[in-house]
C-alpha cells in the first residue's frame, strides 16, 4: 500500500459525490416530466486486490468508492396496473362521450323532443274531427304529421353522423397506435443497442414506457418485458410489437350506420380478426357496433309503431269525396317514414261514404293514450310509450356509464399515486440528498488536504537534521 | 392500494383532482339553478325523465280534451237556444190552432191564421236547420248543410251520432236526434194544420200531433241541459287534472329554489376551503428553508 493511494482514495470520493449531484440535478429538473422515474447512484467501495487472501498474507487494498449502476427506480407491476386501468378508463370515457351526444340529440325532456311533436299530431286530428269539413284544420293535421316525419329523418340522420364521426375517431386512433408501436419498435432497438453497449439506456426506457402507456390507453395494449430492456407489445393476444418490428393494425367493416349488421366494423391485424377489450378503440367499436345501431333501430321501431297505428284506424275511414281511407303514413324505417295523404281532402276522416263526419279522425286523435295505440297495434307497444323506453333506456345507460367512469377514475387515480410513489421524484429527498452529497463531497476533500498535508510533513520536514 | 412515499407531483395531483371534483358540482348546481331545472338531459333523471314525458303528454291530452269541451258546449248551447225558440213557435202554432176552432170566426181570419201557421212552419223549418260552424245541429252526420229541406219540408238528417271525447274515459253527443224533436213531422203536420184551418178545420188530430211535438223538444231540452251539466262537470274535472299534472311535473323537473340555492353556497365554502389548503400545501417544500 502506497502513501499516495490516499489521495487515490479522496479522489474516488469527489468523483462520486459529484456523480452522485449530477443525479440528484436530474432528478430534480425532471420533477415535473411526465414519465420520469427517479434514478439512483449506487455506490460501491472499489478495488479489493484480488491476492489479498488469508492464504497469501496479503493486506486488501482498499482504493475507494465506485458508482456501480445507476437504477431507474420503476416498479413494473405498478406500472402494468396503471396502464390497465387507464386502458380501461379510456375504453368507459370514450363510449360514454357517444352516449352522451347521442342522448342530447333526444332533446327530452323539453318541449323541443319527440313526444311533444307526437302529442301536436295527435291533438290536431282532435280539432279536425270536430270540424271534419274545415280544410285549415285538415291542413294543420298534415303540417304535423310533416314535424313528426321532419323530426325522426332529422335524429336517425343525426345518429349516423354521430355513427360516421365515432368511426373516423376510431380510424385515427388505430393511425395513432401504429405510429406509437413503429415508434416504440425503434427505441426497442436503440435500447438494445445501448445495453449491449453497456451505456445507460434509463431516457430511452422512460420514453418506452411512456408510449406502452399510450397504446393502452389507445388499443388497450398491453406489455411483456423480453431480453435486453425489450419488451412486446400485444392487443387482445395478438403480438403487434415484437423487438424492432411492429406490425400494423387496420380497420375494416361498414362505412356507414345501416351496414352494421351485414359488416360489423373490427379490428385486423393480417386478416385476423383482434378482440380489442379496453383503450379508446374498445369504446369506439362499442360505440360503432352495437350503441348506435341499437338505438337508431329503436328510433324505427317508433316510427313503425306510429305508421301501423295510425294506418290501421285510418284505413277504415272514408274521405270527405266518399273514397275508402288510404295509408296514412309509408315507409320502412324511420328515415323513410313519409306522409301518403297531400291535401285535406284525402284525409279519411269519417267512418262511412258521404257522410259528414269525423268519428274516424277523433279515433286516431285518441292514439295518443298508451292503451289505445297498443289496441290499434293488436296488443304490441305504442309509438309514445316505446319513444319514453328508449328514451329512459338510453339514460339509464348514460348514467351509469357515468358513475363506472368515476369509479374507473379513482381507480387510476390512485393506481397514479402508486406509481408516483415508486418513481417520483420527491423534492425534500432530493434536497436532503444534495445536502448529504455535498457533505460528502466537502469530507472526500478534506481527505485529500490532510493526505497531503501528512505527505508535506514526509517530503518537505524529514530528514532535515543537521541541514 | 398504501401509498407510502409522497411526492410533490403526487401531492399537486391530488389537489388538482379535488378541486377539479368540487367545480364540477359547482357547474352542475349553476346550470340547475340557471336553467330552473333539476332534469335537463334524460341521464339526470332517468326515471323522472320517463315520468315528466308521460305527465306532459297526458297534460297535451287535457289541453285538448278542455278544446272539446269548449267546442261541445257552444254546440250545446246554439241547440238549447234553439230549442226554446222552437218550444216556441210550437206554442203559438197550438194557440192559432185553438183560435181556429172559435166559430164565430170567418174566413178572412181563417185564411190569415192559415197564412201565420204557414209563417210559423217556415221559421220552424228554419230553426231546424240551425247550424254550428256550418253543421246543421239536428242534421246528424248529413252531407249537406240542411236538416230539413227548406221548400218539401222532408226531412234530411241520418239521425248518426256526433261526439266527442271529452276525458280520458268518455265522450259526449253533441247533436240532437232530428226526429227526437219532431224534425220529421212537424212541418208536415203545420202544413196539414194550415190546410185544414182554411178548409175542414183543425182537427183534435192536429191538436195532438203538435201537442205530441211540444213534449218531444221539452223532453230533448231536458236532455240537452242533462248534456250540458256532464260537460261542465267534465270540465272542473279536467282542469283540476291538468292543473294536478302541471304540479307533478314541476315538482318532477324542477329544481328547489331553496335547496339548491344552500347546496350551492356549501359547495363554494367547500371550493374556497379546498383552494385554500392547496395554496398553503403547495408553496412549502425543504427548498424554502435551506439556504
Amino acid at each position: 500500500m502506497s502513501g499516495f493511494s490516499g489521495l487515490n482514495t479522496g479522489l474516488t470520493g469527489l468523483a462520486a459525490a459529484q456523480r452522485a449531484m449530477d443525479i440528484t440535478g436530474q432528478n430534480i429538473v425532471n420533477a415535473n416530466t411526465e414519465g420520469y422515474s427517479r434514478q439512483r447512484v449506487e455506490l460501491a467501495t472499489a478495488g479489493t486486490s484480488s491476492s489479498a487472501t488469508f492464504h497469501t498474507g496479503n493486506q486488501p487494498v482498499l482504493s475507494g468508492v465506485s458508482v456501480e449502476t445507476i437504477t431507474r427506480i420503476r416498479d413494473s407491476f405498478l406500472e402494468a396496473m396503471r396502464a390497465t386501468a387507464g386502458a380501461r378508463q379510456s375504453a368507459l370515457t370514450t363510449e360514454a362521450s357517444v352516449l352522451e351526444a347521442a342522448q342530447q340529440l333526444l332533446s327530452e325532456p323539453t318541449s323541443a323532443g319527440l313526444q311533444n311533436t307526437l302529442d301536436a299530431f295527435y291533438s290536431s286530428w282532435h280539432d279536425l274531427s270536430l270540424t271534419p269539413t274545415d280544410d285549415a284544420a285538415g291542413a294543420v293535421v298534415l303540417q304535423r304529421a310533416a314535424a313528426v316525419t321532419d323530426q325522426l329523418h332529422s335524429l336517425v340522420s343525426n345518429l349516423s353522423d354521430e355513427w360516421t364521426t365515432s368511426r373516423t375517431a376510431l380510424d385515427g386512433v388505430i393511425a395513432e397506435a401504429n405510429q406509437a408501436a413503429s415508434d416504440l419498435a425503434e427505441l426497442n432497438a436503440q435500447i438494445h443497442s445501448n445495453v449491449v453497449g453497456g451505456r445507460s439506456a434509463n431516457d430511452l426506457l422512460d420514453r418506452r414506457d411512456l408510449l406502452v402507456r399510450e397504446l393502452g390507453s389507445l388499443v388497450g395494449a398491453t406489455a411483456l418485458p423480453g431480453e435486453d430492456g425489450q419488451v412486446s407489445v400485444s392487443v387482445g393476444g395478438v403480438t403487434i410489437v415484437s423487438g424492432s418490428t411492429a406490425q400494423e393494425l387496420t380497420l375494416s367493416g361498414a362505412h356507414d350506420i345501416s351496414a352494421v349488421s351485414a359488416d360489423p366494423p373490427t379490428i385486423l391485424w393480417n386478416s385476423t380478426s383482434v378482440p380489442v377489450d379496453s383503450g379508446q378503440a374498445a369504446g369506439y367499436l362499442a360505440a360503432i357496433g352495437t350503441d348506435l345501431p341499437d338505438l337508431s333501430s329503436a328510433v324505427d321501431d317508433v316510427a313503425l309503431a306510429l305508421r301501423d297505428a295510425v294506418n290501421s284506424i285510418h284505413q277504415t275511414g272514408y274521405t270527405r269525396t266518399g273514397a275508402t281511407g288510404t295509408d296514412f303514413f309509408t315507409g320502412t324505417d324511420a328515415a323513410s317514414l313519409a306522409v301518403v295523404p297531400t291535401a285535406p281532402e284525402d284525409l279519411a276522416v269519417a267512418t262511412a261514404a258521404g257522410v259528414v263526419d269525423g268519428s274516424i279522425a277523433a279515433a286516431i286523435g285518441d292514439l295518443a293514450s298508451d292503451d289505445a295505440s297498443s289496441a290499434a297495434l293488436s296488443g304490441a307497444t305504442g309509438a309514445s310509450e316505446l319513444w319514453r323506453e328508449l328514451t329512459t333506456d338510453l339514460g339509464v345507460r348514460v348514467q351509469s356509464m357515468a358513475a363506472s367512469v368515476l369509479v374507473q377514475d379513482s381507480v387510476v387515480a390512485s393506481a397514479e399515486d402508486a406509481v408516483q410513489s415508486s418513481s417520483g421524484v420527491n423534492l425534500d429527498e432530493e434536497m436532503t440528498n444534495m445536502l448529504l452529497y455535498q457533505r460528502a463531497y466537502q469530507a472526500s476533500a478534506r481527505v485529500i488536504t490532510t493526505v497531503d498535508a501528512m505527505l508535506d510533513t514526509l517530503i518537505n520536514r524529514t530528514g532535515m537534521v543537521g541541514r | 392500494m398504501p401509498v407510502s412515499r409522497i411526492t410533490q407531483r403526487s401531492l399537486s395531483d391530488t389537489t388538482l383532482r379535488g378541486l377539479q371534483a368540487n367545480i364540477t358540482s359547482l357547474q352542475k348546481l349553476q346550470n340547475e339553478l340557471s336553467s330552473g331545472h333539476r332534469i335537463s338531459r334524460p341521464s339526470d333523471d332517468p326515471s323522472g325523465t320517463g315520468s315528466a314525458m308521460l305527465l306532459s303528454s297526458k297534460k297535451a291530452a287535457d289541453v285538448q280534451y278542455l278544446r272539446n269541451i269548449g267546442f261541445a258546449n257552444s254546440r250545446l248551447q246554439t241547440t238549447d237556444t234553439t230549442l226554446q225558440a222552437l218550444s216556441n213557435q210550437l206554442r203559438s202554432a197550438r194557440d192559432l190552432l185553438v183560435q181556429s176552432r172559435n166559430a164565430s170566426l170567418n174566413t178572412e181570419s181563417m185564411t190569415a191564421l192559415a197564412q201565420s201557421v204557414e209563417q210559423i212552419r217556415n221559421e220552424v223549418i228554419d230553426l231546424y236547420n240551425t247550424r254550428y260552424l256550418d253543421r246543421p245541429v239536428f242534421g246528424g252526420t248529413v252531407a249537406g248543410s240542411y236538416a230539413v229541406d227548406p221548400s218539401t219540408g222532408t226531412y234530411l238528417g241520418d239521425d248518426q251520432p256526433v261526439t266527442t271525447r271529452i276525458t280520458s274515459e268518455s265522450t259526449i253527443r253533441m247533436d240532437v236526434r232530428g226526429t227526437d224533436v219532431g224534425a220529421d213531422t212537424v212541418p208536415a203536420s203545420l202544413d196539414l194544420l194550415a190546410t185544414n184551418i182554411t178548409g175542414t178545420g183543425a182537427t183534435d188530430a192536429d191538436l195532438t200531433a203538435l201537442d205530441d211535438a211540444l213534449s218531444l223538444v221539452a223532453q230533448a231540452l231536458g236532455d240537452i241541459g242533462a248534456r250540458e251539466t256532464r260537460v261542465s262537470d267534465a270540465e272542473s274535472v279536467v282542469t283540476s287534472h291538468k292543473t294536478d299534472l302541471i304540479e307533478r311535473i314541476s315538482e318532477n323537473v324542477d329544481i328547489d329554489l331553496p335547496e339548491t340555492i344552500m347546496n350551492l353556497e356549501s359547495q363554494k365554502v367547500a371550493y374556497q376551503s379546498a383552494l385554500g389548503a392547496a395554496a398553503r400545501i403547495l408553496q412549502k417544500s425543504l427548498v424554502v428553508f435551506l439556504s
